[in-house]
């Protein structure tokens, strides 16, 4: 039986509502981005920056050991794979994720929830019940409702650390003062792709004198987009409601249904009259390298001028993109 | 001079979509096809050659519904619902064996795609991009062994206007797993059997048929892969490498299990090639426009006896119940799911065929087998079978340093000696 309560989370779908409602602390993993080679011995070097980076914080002893992942990409299973050979008393969980909407994946996913439930049940010695998991749940939703109106005028960088605040502190905890509001005074643009470091390319977008006014990555507001409040009068009931509001809610890159992505981003564009589209993405995320031909084609019907720039995470060369940012914004 | 050699030769430089939709150009390939020119190796290699020249033919020509698939769709419900399967990952790989490649990657990248991603993949997009691949009617994935198919396939589904149906497999061990999984084959076969015109009975009898032809190929594999856990036998893994087409895209016809017969029979006729081989496996793929690894270890005395991706991995499956047994193959493959699975199974490999050694080709791109491959080195260290890592590209040639992975290479055999 495991006493420490903090377990560790990466992906975006991993249904926090259920390590709540087990009394557990999620704590989301954002990786040590300075020491990717230190996980060269364990992960290839071309496996996405973000999976390494958590490794080699992990193996330098940053962040819980328990963790759960979901069996959303590659990257993320090799991680569980990595991550299940280092820590191997540590309770390391796998949930699975289908791809397509439909009621065969509902049902595929709420098994997966109710498995999950039963082995941190077994781990931890803890039961869920009705009302705990409905209390998590508004919990999760208040902050998700929270953020959205502490981020309001709030951009760039700033925006995104506030949103990667909103991930890391338990439910109930007042989220902080976001620091200064950003760049704020040029182009108002969105931002999309998978997972970026605030201090990396992201401030370089404030320092080009770029608004970013949305940011659909996932670890920005792209994880706040879409409600996961589940109905039902029973636990069944609630994990059936809750697996269909994880494949409902505004999807990455990975999941089936591109046209359904393509569509809220260009939504988003309009709605937040931003007058760009910069694409930026972690370098060997194959989800977001397939992906880029067809949004290019996309917004390009819809006359959205669009900019893609590359991470790997630790952002070292982020200097030598403020060129091309700059005469980006320009030109818009 | 081998026949890509030959068509090599004779069409590179001239190619363009119109030729490769030509009947011209595929009676030209057959031709050559059956001429002296074309010495295969093994009497087998024929009938797998012309199968795949014919089906193909049948693919370019629109002589049926196409359907793509990637490495794990089984070829079965394809061709039990009388479709073409189109497997475009082997396409590149015979792209590659051209010397085409390159031509089409680069194609890919001025298109968007990243040359961090898979070059099979970037290989196969080019030629689609460019007109070059058969018009699918369908595009059939499972969401293994990696993400790359199910992303590229979504491409080029808008590319052509074609539908993508993706297959999740459920993660093994999974309660209901395998009926969730037949459930989407049935599915998949529903929308196959209205391609065809099939009936309910008419799909299930076409099912049965390809599941008994396809039982009847594995039995022959089965003696294959005893025949090659003996000192003596004649396969080496440099030949039996490009049997991975057989495997994943012939399973189901009267000629997958011809080229399995016909494999073993020439195996059994040939004998014995000496005992002192240093006996190897192999992991991933091979480079398929060069020979010149396997040149190394024939220099070397080494043997192929085995490789990760042209091995049976599955049971003899039940006609009569055709979604449940083809949802127990996919699901029960090595690669589905963690590394775990894989890593032990080879390590089971490494057991039966009394292996000395052990080389991962790490294909840059390749998320799920460069991903896995220290923990796959993991495994097979534990059982005490030497293991080496060799980084490079199987498709695009310009990323092989064939000085600096021979090195490599040739150290490794000389630490076995």
């Amino acid at each position: 039986m495991h006493e420490d309560n903090a377990v560790a989370w990466f992906c975006t779908y991993t249904p926090l509502e259920i390590l709540d409602a087990s009394g557990l602390t999620p704590v989301r993993h954002f990786g040590d981005p300075g020491s990717l080679e230190s996980a060269d011995s364990f992960l290839h070097p071309a496996i996405c920056p973000y999976v390494r980076a958590c490794l080699a914080a992990a193996i330098a002893g940053g962040g819980p050991h328990h963790a759960v992942f979901v069996n959303s990409c590659d990257g993320m299973r090799r991680l569980y794979d990595a991550w299940s050979d280092r820590f191997r008393d540590d309770f390391v969980y796998l949930v699975d994720l289908p791809r397509n909407p439909g009621a065969g994946s509902e049902r595929l996913l709420a098994r997966e929830y109710k498995r999950l439930m039963r082995e941190l049940s077994h781990s931890w010695g803890r039961e869920i019940t009705t009302g705990g998991l409905l209390e998590a749940s508004h919990a999760r939703e208040e902050r998700r409702l929270d953020y959205l109106r502490a981020c309001e005028g709030i951009y760039g960088a700033a925006r995104l650390r506030l949103a990667m605040e909103a991930h890391t502190r338990p439910p109930g905890d007042v989220l902080p003062e976001a620091s200064e509001g950003g760049g704020n005074h040029g182009a108002p643009v969105l931002l999309t792709g998978n997972l970026l470091n605030p201090a990396g390319l992201v401030s370089s977008l404030d320092r080009a004198g770029a608004s970013v006014a949305w940011i659909d990555l996932c670890n920005g507001d792209r994880a706040f987009a879409s409600p996961t409040l589940p109905r039902g009068d029973d636990v069944d009931g609630l994990l059936a409601s809750l697996a269909r509001s994880y494949l409902d809610r505004h999807p990455c890159a990975r999941m089936s249904e591109p046209e359904r992505r393509y569509d809220l981003l260009v939504e988003r564009v309009r709605s937040e009259e931003a007058r760009g589209v910069i694409y930026a993405s972690l370098k060997f995320c194959d989800s977001y390298l397939y992906d880029f031909p067809r949004v290019q084609k996309r917004l390009q019907e819809e006359g959205i001028p669009l900019l893609r720039l590359e991470s790997d995470y630790s952002d070292g060369h982020v200097g030598q993109l403020l060129t091309r940012v700059e005469a980006f914004l320009e030109m818009l | 001079m081998s026949l890509v050699e030959d068509v090599r030769d004779r069409f590179t430089g001239r190619l363009t979509p119109a030729t490769v939709h030509s009947k011209v150009f595929w009676k030209a390939v057959e031709s050559l096809a059956r001429s002296p020119l074309n010495r295969p190796q093994w009497k087998a290699d024929r009938v797998s050659l012309t199968y795949f020249i014919k089906s193909t033919r049948e693919a370019y020509l629109g002589r049926g519904p196409v359907v793509w698939c990637n490495l794990l769709v089984p070829s079965e419900l394809v061709i039990g619902m009388d479709c073409i399967p189109f497997y475009p990952e082997m396409a590149a790989a015979v792209v590659a064996s051209a010397g085409l490649a390159p031509r089409f990657i680069d194609r890919a990248t001025e298109v968007g795609f990243s040359q961090d991603a898979c070059s099979y993949h970037r290989c196969m997009l080019g030629c689609a991009v460019d007109g070059f691949m058969p018009r699918p009617d369908l595009l059939l994935a499972v969401n293994y062994p990696c993400d790359s198919a199910p992303l590229s396939f979504s491409y080029v589904s808008d590319l052509y206007g074609a539908p993508e149906m993706v297959l999740d497999v459920p993660l093994p061990g999974r309660e209901e797993g395998n009926a969730l999984l037949a459930a989407e084959l049935e599915e998949a076969a529903r929308v196959l059997s209205g391609f065809s015109g099939y009936n309910d009975s008419r799909m299930r009898k076409g099912l049965a048929e390809a599941i008994e032809l396809s039982n009847q190929t594995l039995a022959y594999l089965h003696e294959i892969e005893e025949l090659r856990k003996r000192d003596d036998c004649t396969l080496d893994g440099k030949d039996a490498m490009g049997g991975i087409s057989v495997l994943s895209g012939s399973m189901g016809s009267r000629a997958g299990k011809d080229y399995y017969r016909l494999l073993c029979e020439e195996l059994k006729q040939r004998g014995c090639a000496g005992e002192d081989a240093i006996r190897l496996m192999w992991m991933h793929l091979k480079p398929w426009y060069s020979q010149g690894l396997f040149d190394t270890l024939e220099r070397y005395g080494a043997r192929l006896v085995c490789e990760e991706y042209t091995h049976s991995c599955w049971e003899p499956m039940d006609p009569r119940d055709p979604f449940t047994s083809l949802a127990a193959k996919v699901g029960g493959h090595f690669l589905v799911g963690p590394v775990e699975r894989r890593a032990s199974y080879l390590a089971s490999l490494a057991e039966e065929y009394r292996l000395e050694g052990a080389i991962h080709f790490n294909h840059w791109g390749c998320r799920q087998s460069c991903g896995g491959a220290q923990l796959v080195k993991q495994a097979l260290q534990e059982k005490g079978i030497p293991t080496l890592i060799l980084d490079g590209d199987c498709v695009d040639e310009r990323e092989y340093q064939e000085g600096q992975i021979s090195t490599r290479l040739e150290a490794f055999l000389e630490s076995l000696r």
